[in-house]
């Protein structure tokens, strides 16, 4: 580099990165500080925010729908765990190996281009009272409308949409790891579930942490499904935490008090992903 | 042999809904009966289901603002982004790696942290419902993925390229933008792709920042379609609507499959 050009470059650096850190610091970093600061407030979005401390979480501990929030983003956690990812991962594995594997995960891969409110549009009017679920079976359950099992109908949603794309990755994962260690196992006998459990499952353990690790933060901040097919409700039954704060926040308009739900979740996703990571080392 | 069973029994089951919605959608909205609705009708009516949408959900104007916003958010994510990548590794920005670190840090907030501020910001500032307030969050949202994935390409392009370049007196800008980019293109693709998806698929941001139907994202429209599936609109025209509406980012994967795949691989995500 010459010496007249040194200058020249120093210039314009800061200008080529300004636009980014602009628009990051101001639009993702200063919200993010300011509703960790309204967490400790009350405010109404008119009033000036009023410092109050603690005392929105210490409400938070009190408060019924809270922990029925809770107690259904869990259920979206463990549910999540069990289904598009364990179901994925067993379609996975039973696809390996056998001719025209791939084809046999088509069908799985198509409501994957569906959205979140897309799924709600498809499904709800199968899993509505007088829907095609009811008429089918010739019952009357209803699906949507008590707990716990509106939480359950609304997973099984979701499996019928991740699980293709959990399936894809378990995939490729598979097809990635080394042949011999297989081939030398089969040899010695191993087929199965040993083959799986002593040979193939640690062999894929990166790609199932990556799997898992998305999962968990996509399953603890669920939200479209359950604001398309239910709004969290009836009676508040079904919300997750990120329907509870944006119900709290934009429909009570108790923003201190949806920033604080909103600081909680943001706190129990870093939590899990810091737990879940250091579990696996 | 119990292996493909299951599979295909399990496909079968999946593909169930599949066809409930394609069966439905092309039924004539008068003809829909839940109890009936495995059977498909002899009438073909999927586009008119889809016009009807189209006029009464204002379906129109929001697809209008859903493609502004992701097209130009995510092209102007990926430009920035690929500019400050270019900044930190090829003009080695000092302490490049902090602002790196910083932008990429954008990528861990969970959005329920920024609705409030965001909403409050908007309205105070004019931003509340307009297309402007829009692309800004979009973009703002696009960049820390660029960024990476840039940075990362970036990092294995031959600094002796820019050294000979810069001996043929081009500018910076001018070997960011004809040397840079186009070597970066199936990378920029792949970032472009996965930001569009996400925006295309956004219910949340046009939940809270947006009113009216010209700047209300398609989601956040296809959303209300659902409440309102019992109160007005016929099972067949929603579900041709939200049909439709999904075809754009399904077409769009399918079509830059290998690109798609090769940019991330050298953006190396995969």
């Amino acid at each position: 580099m010459t010496g007249r050009a040194a200058p020249l470059l120093g210039r314009f650096r800061a200008g080529y990165v300004a636009p980014s850190v602009l628009l990051v610091a101001g639009l993702l970093y200063a919200p993010f500080v300011w509703t960790a600061y309204l967490s400790l407030t009350r405010y109404d979005g008119l009033i000036p925010p009023e410092w109050v401390g603690f005392e929105n979480f210490v409400k938070l501990l009190d408060d019924p729908a809270l922990l029925t929030a809770i107690r259904n983003t869990l259920m979206w956690v463990a549910g999540t765990m069990l289904l598009p990812v364990g179901l994925g991962l067993l379609v996975a594995v039973l696809s390996y190996d056998i001719r025209g594997g791939a084809w046999f995960r088509v069908p799985f891969m198509l409501p994957y281009a569906l959205s979140g409110a897309g799924l709600g549009l498809v499904w709800s009017p199968i899993l509505s009272h007088d829907g095609i679920a009811n008429k089918l079976l010739g019952v009357d359950t209803a699906f949507l409308q008590e707990a716990p099992h509106n939480t359950i109908a609304m997973l099984l949603v979701w499996t019928w949409q991740q699980l293709g794309v959990n399936t894809l990755l378990f995939a490729v994962g598979l097809q990635s790891i080394p042949k011999e260690p297989i081939e030398a196992a089969r040899l010695d006998g191993a087929s199965g579930w040993r083959l799986f459990r002593h040979v193939i499952w640690p062999l894929m353990a990166p790609l199932t942490a990556v799997v898992v690790g998305l999962a968990l933060v996509a399953s603890l901040k669920s939200f479209d499904i359950v604001w398309v097919m239910t709004q969290g409700g009836p009676g508040r039954n079904s919300e997750t935490l990120a329907v509870t704060m944006y119900r709290d926040t934009f429909v009570a308009s108790e923003y201190g008090y949806g920033s604080a739900v909103a600081v909680m979740l943001t706190v129990v996703t870093g939590l899990a992903s810091y737990l879940y990571l250091r579990g696996r080392k | 042999m119990i292996r493909r069973a299951f599979l295909v029994v399990l496909g079968l089951i999946w593909l169930g809904p599949t066809y409930l919605l394609l069966v439905n959608a092309s039924r004539p909205p008068d003809s829909y009966d839940s109890s009936r609705a495995w059977i498909p009708s002899p009438d073909m009516a999927l586009f008119t289901n889809f016009a009807q949408a189209w006029e009464s959900a204002n379906l129109q104007e929001s697809l209008a603002s859903t493609a502004l916003y992701s097209v130009v958010s995510p092209a102007l994510g990926v430009l920035i982004g690929a500019m400050a990548g270019y900044t930190i590794v090829v003009l080695r920005l000092r302490y490049g790696f902090w602002w790196f670190m910083l932008l990429f840090g954008g990528t861990i907030f969970p959005s329920q942290m920024l609705l409030v501020p965001l909403f409050v910001g908007f309205s105070d500032a004019g931003l509340y419902d307009s297309r402007v307030g829009m692309i800004l969050v979009y973009t703002a949202i696009s960049v820390p993925l660029s960024a990476f994935v840039l940075r990362n390409f970036f990092t294995g392009v031959a600094f002796s390229i820019f050294e000979a370049a810069r001996m043929d007196g081009a500018s910076t800008f001018r070997i960011f933008w004809r040397v840079y980019l186009p070597l970066a293109t199936s990378a920029l693709a792949a970032v472009f792709i996965l930001n569009f998806t996400f925006i295309w698929n956004d219910l949340l941001f046009g939940l809270t920042l947006t009113q009216t139907a010209e700047v209300r994202p398609v989601m956040t429209a296809l959303a209300g379609l659902v409440t309102d599936v019992y109160a007005g609109t016929p099972v067949p025209v929603g579900l041709a609507a939200g049909l439709v509406v999904s075809l754009p980012t399904v077409v769009l994967f399918v079509a830059t499959q290998r690109m798609f795949a090769r940019g991330l691989a050298l953006g190396g995500l995969s």
